[in-house]
C-alpha cells in the first residue's frame, strides 16, 4: 500500500510538472531568424549576446553552420517582427527569412511575395567588393530587392555578383547603387564612407579606390 | 691531473705522439657536440576527431590537453585520441583559455579570497567574466573594470592580459596596476576586435582579428610592430608565441602562419587546417584547433624534407 502511494505521488508530481511546463511554453512566442554568414563564433556569440538585452529571452539556439537563430520570448511583451529585425541589424548582421510563431498559434513571416516575370531577363556579372558570408547575405539582399531583379548571387571568391533582371524595369547602374548603399564598392560605384564604416568588423574589405 | 703527470714523465717522441692523439680526440669531441644546424619545419602528423566538441581555445597542463567548447558552454579535457576524459559545463561561451599562477583576488560570489595556486583561466564571452577553475571548483577574477565579451586571457608570472573584444582593447595588469591598451582603429597601437593575447618577457602579442593581423605592444601599452599585414589574412583569431616563433591563425582562409621573432614569415601550415581558432606548442609538437569541423590537428617539428 505504501509503495502504491509513493508511485501515485510521483505520477501526480510528474503530471503537474509536465502541465506547468506546457503552460510555460504556451505563454511564450517562438522566434526564428535566418542570418547568413555567421561563420565565425565571435560573430555568432555576439549576436546571441545582443539579444540577451531582451529580458525574459529563453531557449536561445544558434546554428553557426546554417545561420539559424531561434529563441522564445514572453508573449505578453509582444516583440514585433520590426523589433526583431531591427535588433539583428543593430547587432551588425543582416536578417534574411524570419518567422514568429505566436503563443496562440498565429504565424508571421517577413517573406516577400514579389515575383519578377522569368521571361526576357538580362544576365550580367558585376564586380562587388566584400569579404565573407555576411557580405554575401547583405549584397544579395540589397540587390535582389531592387524592383525588376529576379535573382542575385554573389561569389565570395570571385567577388562577382551574377544578376538576372528585367532591363525594362531596372539597370546595371541601379543595381550597383543598391550594393554601394549597403557599404559595398562596385566597379562603377563607390559606397559612401559612412555606409562602409557601418559594415560589421568581419566585412571591412580593403578598399581599392 | 693523472694524465698530465703521465705525459710529463714520458720521453719526448712519445710525449709528442700522446699530445697529438689528445688534440685529435679533443677535436673529435668538439665536433661531436657542435652539430651543424639542420633546418627544421613543422610537418603535418595527423588529425584527431573530437566527437561533439567545437574547440575555440586550447591549453595544456603537462601532457593533459584542455579545450574550451564554446558552442556547448563547457571546458573538456581530452585524450591524445580525442576522447573526453573530464568535462565541466555551466560556462557562457568559454573562449581562449590558459593555465597559470597569478596572485589575484577571486570570488565565489559569496566570499573573496586570494588565488595563490595554479589554475585554468577561462574568459566567458557571454557572461563578461573570467572564470578560474581549480579541480572542480569555479571562482571568478575580481576586476575593477567591466568587460564586454572577453575573448582571451594570458597569465605570465604576476602579469595578466585580457582581450576585451567589443571595446577594442587589451586590459593589462602589470603586477601593480591595470592599464587599457589600444583604441578602435587601424593605426599602430589601435585594435579592431582583439580575440587572443599572450604576454612574454618583454612584450604583449595580440591577435587583432578584424584588422587581419597580429600586433605587438610594449608593457607601457605602446604599439611597436605589426605581424603579417601583407599576408592577406581574413580574421586573425588566435596567437601563440614560443621562444623562437610566432603563430597566427588565419580563420577564414584555413591557415596557420608562422613568423620568426623579427616578424618575418617562415612557414604556412594548410594541410588539415580548417577554420582554426587557436594554437598550442609544446616542445616539438604543435596542436591547432579546427573549430567548425571539431578537430585537433597535430604537427611535429622535423628536419626539412628537401634538405
Amino acid at each position: 500500500m505504501k509503495q502504491i502511494t509513493i508511485i501515485l505521488s510521483i505520477a501526480i508530481g510528474l503530471f503537474a510538472f509536465a502541465k506547468a511546463d506546457a503552460q510555460t511554453s504556451k505563454d511564450r512566442d517562438q522566434f526564428e531568424v535566418q542570418v547568413d554568414g555567421l561563420g565565425c563564433p565571435f560573430c555568432a556569440y555576439g549576436l546571441e549576446k545582443k539579444f540577451k538585452e531582451f529580458k525574459g529571452i529563453k531557449d536561445i539556439a544558434i546554428d553557426i553552420e546554417t545561420g539559424d537563430f531561434s529563441f522564445s520570448y514572453p508573449s505578453v511583451k509582444v516583440l514585433t517582427m520590426g523589433a526583431l529585425l531591427a535588433q539583428v541589424e543593430k547587432s551588425g548582421y543582416t536578417p534574411n527569412l524570419a518567422k514568429i510563431t505566436r503563443a496562440d498559434g498565429t504565424i508571421q513571416t517577413n517573406k516577400q511575395n514579389e515575383e519578377v516575370a522569368k521571361a526576357d531577363l538580362t544576365m550580367t556579372k558585376i564586380h562587388v567588393d566584400g569579404m565573407c558570408g555576411m557580405c554575401k547575405a547583405r549584397i544579395e539582399k540589397a540587390t535582389v530587392t531592387v524592383g525588376g531583379v529576379a535573382n542575385a548571387v554573389w561569389d565570395v571568391d570571385t567577388k562577382l555578383l551574377t544578376v538576372n533582371f528585367d532591363s525594362k524595369l531596372t539597370s546595371e547602374t541601379f543595381i550597383e547603387k543598391a550594393a554601394a548603399a549597403v557599404g559595398h564598392d562596385t566597379k562603377g560605384t563607390r559606397a559612401t564612407d559612412k555606409s562602409y564604416d557601418n559594415l560589421h568588423a568581419c566585412c571591412k574589405y580593403e578598399r581599392t579606390n | 691531473m693523472t694524465t698530465c703527470t703521465l705525459v710529463v714523465n714520458m720521453k719526448e717522441p712519445t710525449k709528442m705522439r700522446v699530445l697529438i692523439s689528445l688534440i685529435a680526440v679533443a677535436a673529435v669531441m668538439i665536433s661531436c657536440t657542435e652539430k651543424p644546424a639542420v633546418p627544421q619545419e613543422w610537418q603535418f602528423e595527423k588529425t584527431i576527431d573530437l566527437d561533439g566538441i567545437n574547440p575555440i581555445g586550447i591549453a595544456m597542463d603537462g601532457n593533459d590537453i584542455f579545450l574550451s567548447d564554446g558552442d556547448h558552454n563547457r571546458v573538456v579535457q581530452v585524450s591524445e585520441g580525442g576522447a573526453i576524459l573530464f568535462e565541466m559545463d555551466g560556462f557562457e561561451r568559454p573562449m581562449h583559455i590558459q593555465f597559470g599562477t597569478a596572485e589575484h583576488e577571486i570570488t565565489d560570489k559569496l566570499t573573496t579570497s586570494m588565488l595563490q595556486e595554479r589554475a585554468l583561466f577561462i574568459p566567458e564571452y557571454g557572461r563578461d567574466s573570467i572564470a578560474v577553475m581549480r579541480r572542480n571548483k569555479i571562482d571568478y577574477l575580481v576586476l575593477q573594470d567591466s568587460l564586454d565579451a572577453p575573448a582571451a586571457i594570458s597569465v605570465y608570472k604576476n602579469e595578466m592580459a585580457i582581450a576585451d573584444f567589443y571595446p577594442n582593447r587589451v586590459l593589462y595588469y602589470n603586477g601593480t596596476d591595470w592599464i587599457s591598451i589600444g583604441t578602435e582603429g587601424k593605426k599602430l597601437g589601435q585594435l579592431y576586435y582583439p580575440t587572443d593575447v599572450q604576454i612574454t618577457e618583454k612584450y604583449i602579442f595580440v591577435a587583432d582579428a578584424y584588422n587581419h593581423r597580429g600586433q605587438v605592444f610594449d608593457k607601457t601599452g605602446k604599439g611597436v610592430a605589426f605581424i603579417g599585414v601583407d599576408q592577406k589574412m581574413n580574421a586573425t583569431t588566435g596567437i601563440y608565441v614560443s621562444d623562437q616563433e610566432i603563430f597566427l591563425t588565419d580563420f577564414e582562409n584555413g591557415r596557420v602562419l608562422i613568423f620568426d621573432m623579427e616578424y618575418q614569415l617562415k612557414q604556412i601550415l594548410e594541410t588539415g587546417v580548417h577554420k582554426p581558432t587557436d594554437i598550442y606548442v609544446k616542445e616539438d609538437v604543435l596542436y591547432i584547433t579546427n573549430y567548425r569541423k571539431g578537430e585537433l590537428v597535430k604537427y611535429l617539428l622535423k628536419e626539412k624534407n628537401d634538405v
